[in-house]
């Protein structure tokens, strides 16, 4: 059994107060907005050294272990919507690692510290229209140009899109087709030839803006690039295992939250002469919950000891990831089911968080995509 | 300016009715289940309070007091995390159910023996007991003044200004140093630890001082030497009554409702 530190109770109370003070009291007006202040809200959690938990101090980092990250996720996973602790995960878990980990000093320099900073909103481009969960379709060219890179394509489905400042973007570097031939380089937004082609309209998570991205003859200097040309698939692939992982713990946050709110509203809520909470159903329907909640806890703090060990985690990661995706789509549905008509209701948390639950089986790889994983890493191939 | 802050650990105010158990021949509030103790709210308020004067002075030194159990160390940290200096846990056996005089007592020798400091901040009461009286009492026995309850704290000219909350204003007081002053949540908001601190705050070292290092002898000690009595302790029922008033309309309602309550001498 995991045990957390007191400096690690801390920083989940700094955390769950940033979430309480800065995110949860504007959470209805910027999903109505359909997008947040990044820049604003990201220099507020930056003073807390919440973009940077785990990096190095010499770019603005923390410094801290793994565990820290655990509890961002599960803090901010608290909140009262979706899509803010969603971007605020894409800039520091998703968009970053691999610059953090590969990038060149001066490249760190240039990005990464204003992204730890809050002054640089980053976003992850790899996803477009035609490659999805096959990221070894991606049409995206950067030709090389001297010292330069001439960037064309274009990408979906980016959150943080319409503000960021820079993107952590795959591209193909040379014409080899599948995995190999790929490239991580970092694009400003500022360049002549990149455009927002249109802010997209989404089922959840209103409050973060997504995008679809337009590159056109895009200049950007050959030393933006992350690691070796041609390395950016492998360099992705470890990156997504962070994203992964972040995602489920910010589930897991939430699904908790999503099961206290529910059974204080149950104890509550009166019908057939007492509270709804005495009924058999409804408790075993909520302690069964409960069990699958705390699995996946555990599975998740297994993957986390990994992290910590520096082990490869791909396949708890992948496990754990599956799950999430599937069981926040169930606690949500439950949820909004033991409100009755208030559940249903717009004005109830129930609403919004049954709409943001349905992103994380597709976001961040499918739960098909995870299920593709796991039929390797289990020796499941015929 | 060295700076000594009071901080206490106390059972999570924010426990749920249901899980909140007194057990009532014992005298004691029972630990709810899951739910780990917290750092007194107005705590970190005076914290604050010592972490602004110290930047305002451009140096010296916050040390953080706490009596009370191991556990009580969390509520150290986060004082050290918020970016306090040095930590003493003043822990022992014979600490186990001692009033606020007792506490005073064991608070005034701790404050002796740190020997250097300007000021004495505390949390205007403790969210437990709420009763208030330990910087009284610490000063009383220090011999230095007490000013509570204060809202804006500044050092002028060696002495310290400090505006006090009264029910219907403020008060603006003076008193030399060295003081205790008890601070409110009037003060504002105390900083949230940054990751940074707490990272260092790992680093810092507390102290452990026992009754014998404070120089306190066993009949000073323990729930038995108590110079306050604690005759009984028990959640108290509330119940509620509903009625509905019949009539014909609202005007009719309305003008029973008022008889009604001014018999009862509620209007």
């Amino acid at each position: 059994m995991v045990k957390f530190t007191a400096e690690h109770e801390i920083f989940r109370r700094t955390v769950r107060e940033f979430v309480e003070k800065e995110i949860n009291p504007y959470a209805d007006e910027w999903e109505a907005a359909g997008t947040f202040p990044a820049h604003e809200l990201f220099k507020k959690a930056a003073k807390l050294g919440l973009l940077g938990v785990e990096y190095d101090p010499a770019y603005g980092g923390g410094g801290a272990d793994h565990w820290y990250t655990v509890i961002l996720g599960e803090e901010l996973g608290r909140a009262d919507c979706g899509g803010v602790p969603m971007a605020i995960t894409v800039q520091t878990d998703m968009a970053t690692p691999a610059l953090a980990k590969w990038g060149s000093h001066e490249l760190k320099k240039q990005y990464l510290e204003p992204a730890l900073k809050g002054e640089m909103v980053a976003s992850i481009a790899v996803t477009e229209p035609d490659a999805g969960s096959d990221v070894a379709s991606i049409k995206t060219f950067a030709r090389r140009d001297g010292d330069e890179y001439v960037i064309n394509g274009s990408k979906i489905y980016i959150t943080n899109g319409t503000q960021a400042d820079f993107l952590t973007l795959l591209a193909r570097t040379s014409p080899e087709g599948g995995y190999r031939g790929m490239s991580l380089i970092i694009v400003p937004t500022d360049r002549p030839g990149f455009r927002v082609a249109r802010k997209l309209r989404k089922l959840g998570n209103h409050s973060s803006d997504t995008a679809e991205l337009v590159l056109e003859d895009v200049r950007v200097p050959v030393t933006n690039r992350i690691g070796e040309e041609g390395q950016g698939f492998y360099l992705q692939m470890q990156q997504f295992q962070k994203e992964r992982l972040i995602a489920v713990y910010t589930a897991i946050g939430g699904m908790r939250r999503a099961i206290e709110r529910t059974v204080a509203y149950l104890r509550e809520r009166k019908a057939f002469g007492g509270p709804l909470l005495s009924m058999q159903y409804i408790q075993y329907t909520l302690a069964e919950l409960i069990v699958e909640i705390e699995s996946l806890r555990q599975l998740a703090y297994a993957a986390a000891e990994g992290v910590v060990a520096g082990e490869d985690v791909t396949r708890l990661a992948t496990m754990a990831k599956f799950k999430a995706g599937r069981l926040v789509r169930r606690v949500a549905d439950t949820c909004l089911q033991f409100h009755g008509g208030l559940g249903y209701m717009e004005e109830m948390w129930t609403a919004r968080y049954f709409r943001d639950s349905r992103l994380l089986g597709i976001g961040g790889g499918a739960d098909e995509v995870m299920l593709r994983v796991l039929t390797r890493t289990e020796g499941l191939e015929a | 300016m060295n700076i000594i802050v009071c901080v206490k650990q106390i059972p999570d105010p924010e426990t749920p009715a249901s899980s909140f158990r007194v057990d009532e021949a014992a005298k004691k509030v029972v630990p709810a289940q899951g739910i780990p103790p917290v750092v007194n709210p107005y705590d970190p308020q005076a914290t604050e309070a010592a972490l602004r004067l110290k930047e305002a002075a451009g140096g010296g030194k916050v040390t953080v007091i706490s009596l009370g159990p191991e556990s009580a160390r969390d509520a150290i940290k986060h004082a050290l995390a918020m970016g306090a200096d040095e930590g003493i846990l003043l822990n022992d056996p014979g600490f186990e159910g001692i009033d606020n005089f007792q506490t005073a007592v064991a608070l005034a020798k701790a404050i002796e023996k740190v020997g250097q400091y300007d000021l004495i901040l505390m949390g205007r009461a403790a969210a437990d007991w709420d009763m208030g009286v330990v910087p009284m009492g610490v000063a009383t026995l220090l011999g230095i003044p007490c000013v509570s309850i204060a809202k804006a704290i500044e050092r002028v000219d060696g002495k310290v200004r400090v505006t006090r909350v009264l029910d219907d204003g403020f008060q603006t007081v003076e008193a030399p140093l060295p003081a205790v002053v008890s601070v409110s949540n009037e003060f504002g908001e105390p900083r949230y630890p940054q990751l940074r601190q707490i990272m260092l705050a790992a680093k810092k070292t507390v102290q452990v001082w026992n009754a014998a290092d404070l120089g306190l002898s066993a009949d000073q000690l323990g729930e038995a030497n108590r110079w306050l009595k604690l005759e009984a302790l028990y959640v108290p029922k509330v119940e509620s009554k509903v009625e509905i008033i019949e009539a014909d309309s609202p005007e009719e309602k309305a003008r029973i409702l008022a008889q009604k309550l001014r018999a009862d001498k509620l209007i």
